[in-house]
């Protein structure tokens, strides 16, 4: 029967608008106020009807609407985006770097030695004002009269050996401070100060002193730290010249590539004994530098080049334009690390010295036959009497002593103190800068993911952040041994890699009015109807419940 | 007479041997061809003993390849960029008999060392995305459907140590698409010891190489280990050009060509209407003069002092009888054929070259033909001559046929014709027929193709590799032939320019070296020209035509359904009176107004008007 209904409905609509069309003068000649009434709809009809508005929303909301939601929404992996701006905010991390000083007196009693490291920690803690950087002295037991302990987790050992004077050097293989005393100066177990322990003290701080400057500096210039964590004691011209210095050096890597090339501008020489005059000069610091950075060696000549700039005595502006970047293969190695490169052009050139005596004063300026470009290598300048064929072991030295000497400040180590001492503070240094830098990199990431809604984070980019995290924790717990630069490492490249993911890129522009451009034209026709379906029904609705309402008060009033 | 060429090579190869200690030469061999055409050979050759490569310390070998073959565990590589057609049938053989070129495009080559294939495939897409970028060609897309892995055509030219010989793996990349250029040239010259600031190299230009009618940069590194020396790496480049003299001349002073005037016209005065008048335009080599400066535009600016002093770096290819000017201080040396001459050059001299037409022989115009001859060096005819072109009509199907022509009259020849297909072209391998002209027997394509390496297509993974060995009898001419069909891409793998179609790499013919005792594997190498496929383009709007088209059809089925499914239909007098009915009735209403009144007016102005002609 209902099967039917709308056949019969089909065929009076046609019948009606046929009417409609033939005869629209009749229809407007009469008169608005003699039209029929139609016959009252049988409520099975209207049931029906609202049955069919009704199912048709249904599919539309239930079925229709989740589906276009689940294929078009774009996916976007869950961040903890808080802990995230936390790390970058330096909320999540206080960097502290513990440093362990055992200090050896073999000479001395027990119970005088454990005096005098308690009030050298005293002078100590009174002279620092950094709370980041923290010398904890222990007292280690007496041991092997010549050899200092073997004591992997101690910065420095302090060697209190009785002597004529008060006498401090740095030992220059091995991270130890030697100090002779005058057997008069051991404090008394009840005073309350010593000048030995002041002395030690001093020292102490003059020895870290680089090392806390350059670790504030780094606090400090990331901006994110907050300010009661900062150093006080930086004063602007320290930190200007620490700010060129972290400038020049190279961004950390677990491998360096140094090329050395040799370019002339004519077709001599064209040989030399690079081999063996990087073993001789600059192996020996490269095995120094082993536990921090791998290193390979690579060398090349190359004839026929022209500098980028002729002149014959070279003013600092020319020095930036000196390589001539469009005609000389300097290409940077494949696989990844960083190239270090080390040009001796030969040629007669030399470089201006400084202009005024004042800024002669910075010893760091290269002078004459040596300029150092930041983070990209060094330039020797060799002058060669003409038609020289080949360049000997003994012409390569002041080049490759030059190089090597280069080589350390754009690896970024500290310039005072003996090797070793400087290479720890180099792997303090360096785990500090990766932390704060994974941090920031972290940060940037989650700002941003709130900046772009559109932007599709795909979940190797939270797992990536995730990983970052766990090792930041970790860094952050070790920062001071050899365990923080290892994972201070790993955080730094997984939030590299996290924050330049491929496919984030890929969506940044999906512009809205291509959306519109694609949907209306499918929308516009489906959702009228739909919606005007609805909004008559509801109308109508609403009339027969007035209506109903309007019999059920005549019922009463009768 | 017409090995000069080939004697060059082998003086070149032989010089090498010799000479093992010397680590860089480079020699330019001229060769005048027919049709006022000239054949430059550029050839640089250096080389480093292996361990100071490994040991990463480059001296004349770049630094910057050497470094890709390091990372990609390359033990030999070939890479090649070609630009035109060489005209076999009046340039005769090809320089180096073919080995030093490629198909139009890009093409490499190179053998891996892998454990596996997969790892060969990691190593291969590290080389070429090193090599694009060394380059400034597009070899990164040189990806699995562009790489084939030859299994008859190719022999490394290297001496390999029998331990990496096991885990070799040889891929073979074309880009038959790649626009050969000047960005392509410099990184080239870049890996020159003496770059272009010294010898033979000052001669390369962009402007003049490109120009060319047929150019070929090739470099190619291989191990090679002369009895009881140390192994050594050797990097050749070879350049080879064909000049047209008369446009490469042009530019000088008249770089707009205009026709020349009728006094400058070469004409050949044996023709018995010859008048002033009458024309036969004369062939050109007869009246071939260059120099070296007027085709290249400058000279040879001293020579590179690297060079082995043991290699001329010119040689010229011409007949003792003609006379050759050069630069004053420059020694001459005619090799004992007579049919060559090389020179030396001092150092610091610049080194130009002018070579005068043929002295006309005054009263012997009858002969003139004869003293053109022996004007030139002829040419070797080339082992064999191949012409691919595409058969068939429509966007579905169609067929390749590639002529096989032996000029020899009484030696067959043995080759491998191999071809690598995009896989948009699946070819129907049992069409694959061979026949002799003139026989449609087909029991002759039995004995003449004798073996077949057939890998098939993978859609959007690999593409079609199709080796086939065959023999050519003397002095007849084969047709190869096989029908494809076309296949259907995606819209999104349509390059910008469809309907231009897409380029198909040439064939690569490999004539087996018959002589058995040579070490060389191929004879001869030839390239045929690379093809153009069309393929059924559709219309590049249709995602929006079919947005729109559905949206109306869902438009029409949906909102007619709807409405029959919820509309109450009455008879016209019982509903209610539309809005819009009723607006339009008032707006009719109004205008039948106002259409009153206008006419009422008008009806005014022609009563008020009419009664004024009544009374003339």
């Amino acid at each position: 029967m209902s099967a039917r209904q709308p056949l019969q409905d089909i065929q009076d609509g046609t019948a009606v608008t046929a009417k409609d069309g033939a005869q629209p003068a009749i229809s407007s000649a009469t008169p608005t106020s003699s039209r029929k009434q139609p016959p009252p709809e049988k409520p099975s009809d209207i049931r029906r009807r609202s049955l069919v508005i009704l199912s048709f929303w249904l599919i539309v909301l239930c079925l229709g609407l989740p589906i276009w939601w689940k294929t078009t929404t774009i996916y976007r992996a869950n961040l903890p985006l808080q802990e995230m701006l936390d790390w970058a905010d330096g909320k999540a991390c206080r960097p502290v770097f513990p440093l362990h000083i055992a200090i050896q007196a073999n000479s001395l009693q027990e119970q005088e030695a454990q005096n005098l490291v308690r009030l050298t920690q005293h002078a100590l803690d009174d002279l620092n004002d950094f709370s980041g950087h923290h010398l904890r002295l222990q007292l280690s037991p007496p041991s092997g009269d010549k050899k200092p302990a073997s004591d992997h987790s101690a910065a420095l050992t302090i060697r209190l050996v009785p002597g004529d004077s008060t006498t401090s050097a740095l030992d220059q293989y091995a991270p130890v401070l030697d100090i002779t005393y005058p057997p008069n100066t051991i404090p008394s177990p009840t005073s309350s100060s010593s000048s030995l322990a002041t002395y030690v003290a001093s020292q102490l701080r003059s020895t870290f002193a680089e090392e806390q400057t350059i670790i504030s500096y780094l606090l400090s210039s990331s901006s994110s730290t907050p300010p009661e964590h900062r150093a006080q004691g930086l004063t602007p011209e320290a930190a200007e010249l620490l700010s060129k210095r972290t400038t020049r050096s190279l961004k950390y890597a677990p491998t360096y590539h140094l090329t050395f090339s040799l370019f002339t501008s004519g077709p001599l020489p064209s040989s030399w004994d690079i081999e063996a005059a990087t073993d001789e000069y600059m192996k020996p610091v490269l095995d120094v530098l082993a536990p921090i950075h791998n290193f390979t060696i690579d060398t090349q000549v190359q004839l026929y080049a022209t500098p980028g700039v002729q002149n014959q005595v070279l003013s600092k502006e020319d020095l930036s334009s000196f390589i001539n970047a469009a005609e000389w293969p300097l290409s940077p190695s494949i696989g990844g690390a960083p190239t270090v490169n080390f040009v001796v052009f030969v040629g007669n050139q030399t470089i201006m010295a400084p202009p005024t005596t004042s800024e002669g004063a910075d010893s760091e300026l290269p002078t004459f036959q040596s300029f150092l470009i930041p983070q990209w290598g060094t330039v020797y300048l060799l002058p060669l009497p003409h038609n020289t064929p080949h360049l000997s072991v003994a012409m390569l030295k002041q080049p490759l002593l030059t190089f090597t000497s280069h080589l350390l400040s754009l690896t970024g180590a500290p310039q005072s103190g003996s090797l070793p001492l400087r290479l720890s503070t180099l792997a303090r240094i360096r785990s500090a800068d990766l932390l704060l830098r994974a941090s920031s990199t972290l940060g940037s990431l989650a700002r941003l993911s709130l900046a772009l809604p559109s932007i599709s984070i795909p979940s190797s980019v939270a797992d990536g952040v995730s990983k970052t995290m766990a090792h930041l924790r970790l860094a952050c717990e070790t920062l001071g041994g050899a365990d923080g630069l290892a994972h201070a490492r790993i955080a730094e490249s997984e939030a590299e890699r996290a924050f330049f993911e491929k496919s984030m890129v890929g969506q940044l522009y999906f512009p809205d009015e291509h959306k519109i451009a694609v949907y209306l034209p499918l929308l516009g026709p489906v959702a009228v109807p739909l919606l005007m379906g609805l909004l008559n029904e509801i109308k109508a609705w609403r009339k027969r419940r007035r209506e109903r309402a309007e019999k059920g008060a005549e019922k009463k009033a009768k | 007479m017409h090995r000069i060429f080939s004697f060059f090579l082998f003086a070149l190869l032989s010089l090498n041997f010799a000479s093992a200690s010397s680590v860089y030469h480079e020699q330019l061999v001229l060769q005048p061809l027919p049709l006022s055409a000239l054949l430059a050979s550029f050839n640089f050759r250096s080389s480093t003993a292996l361990s100071a490569f490994e040991a990463h310390n480059f001296r004349f070998f770049p630094r910057s390849l050497g470094q890709i073959l390091q990372h990609a565990d390359t033990r030999e590589l070939h890479l090649r960029f070609t630009l035109g057609r060489w005209d076999a049938e009046s340039w005769g053989a090809r320089p180096w008999d073919g080995a030093r070129e490629g198909g139009t495009g890009v093409e490499l080559w190179a053998w891996l060392e892998a454990e596996t294939d997969e790892e060969a495939d990691q190593k291969w897409l590290t080389l070429t995305n090193a090599l694009s970028g060394l380059f400034c060609a597009s070899l990164n897309f040189i990806d699995g459907t562009r790489t084939t892995r030859p299994v008859m055509s190719f022999q490394p030219e290297g001496d390999h140590p029998n331990s990496t010989v096991n885990n070799m793996h040889l891929l073979y990349g074309v880009l038959p698409h790649e626009v050969v250029c000047t960005e392509n040239l410099t990184p080239f010259l870049k890996l020159l010891p003496c770059k272009s600031k010294a010898g033979i190299a000052t001669l390369l230009d962009g402007h003049k190489l490109f120009d060319a009618s047929w150019q070929s940069m090739a470099i190619d590194v291989r191990p090679v280990c002369p009895d009881g020396q140390g192994c050594r790496l050797e990097i050749e480049q070879t350049i080879d050009m064909v000049l047209d003299i008369e446009r490469s001349k042009r530019p000088r002073d008249n770089p707009i060509p205009r026709p020349a005037p009728g006094h400058e016209l070469k004409c050949d005065t044996s023709k018995p209407y010859h008048a002033d008048d009458t024309c036969f335009p004369a062939d050109y080599s007869t009246s071939q003069d260059w120099s070296l400066s007027q085709l290249f535009g400058k000279t040879i600016e001293r020579p590179c002092p690297l060079t082995d002093p043991g290699v001329p770096p010119v040689c010229l290819n011409v007949p003792d009888s003609r006379t050759v000017f050069v630069s004053h201080g420059v020694v001459e040396k005619k090799n004992p054929d007579g049919m060559s001459r090389c020179f030396d050059i001092p150092p610091e001299v610049d080194f130009n070259l002018s070579l005068p037409g043929p002295e006309q022989k005054e009263g012997e115009e009858g002969n003139g033909q004869i003293e053109v001859t022996s004007d030139l060096v002829k040419s070797k005819t080339p082992l064999l001559y191949a012409e691919r072109s595409f058969t068939g009509h429509g966007q579905e199907r169609g067929g390749v046929q590639t002529m096989l022509r032996n000029p020899s009259p009484d030696n067959e020849v043995e080759f491998i014709y191999m071809e690598s297909l995009p896989w948009f072209m699946r070819i129907y391998l049992h069409t694959m027929d061979a026949r002799i002209e003139g026989s449609y027997g087909h029991n002759s394509s039995n004995s003449l193709i004798e073996e077949v390496y057939y890998r098939p297509a993978l859609d959007r993974a690999r593409g079609t590799q199709l080796e086939v060995r065959m023999r050519i009898p003397p002095a007849s001419t084969v047709f190869l032939t096989y029908d494809f069909e076309k296949s259907i891409l995606r819209y999104t793998e349509y390059p910008p320019d469809a309907n231009r179609g897409f380029d198909v790499a040439a064939a690569v013919i490999t004539i087996l070296n018959s002589d058995k005792s040579s070490p060389r594997f191929a004879a001869y190498n030839l390239r045929t020209t690379s093809l153009l496929c069309s393929l059924p383009t559709p219309d590049f709007s249709m995602p929006y035509n079919v947005i729109i088209f559905t949206s109306t059809a869902i438009a029409l089925a949906f909102g007619g359904m709807f409405n029959i499914l919820v509309r109450r239909f009455v008879a016209a007098d019982e509903g209610p009176e539309s809005n819009l009915k009723a607006a339009g009735q008032r707006l009719k209403g109004r205008l039948a107004t106002l259409f009153e009144r206008l006419r009422n007016k008008r009806a005014g102005v022609v009563a008020e008007k009419q009664p004024a002609p009544a009374p003339q």
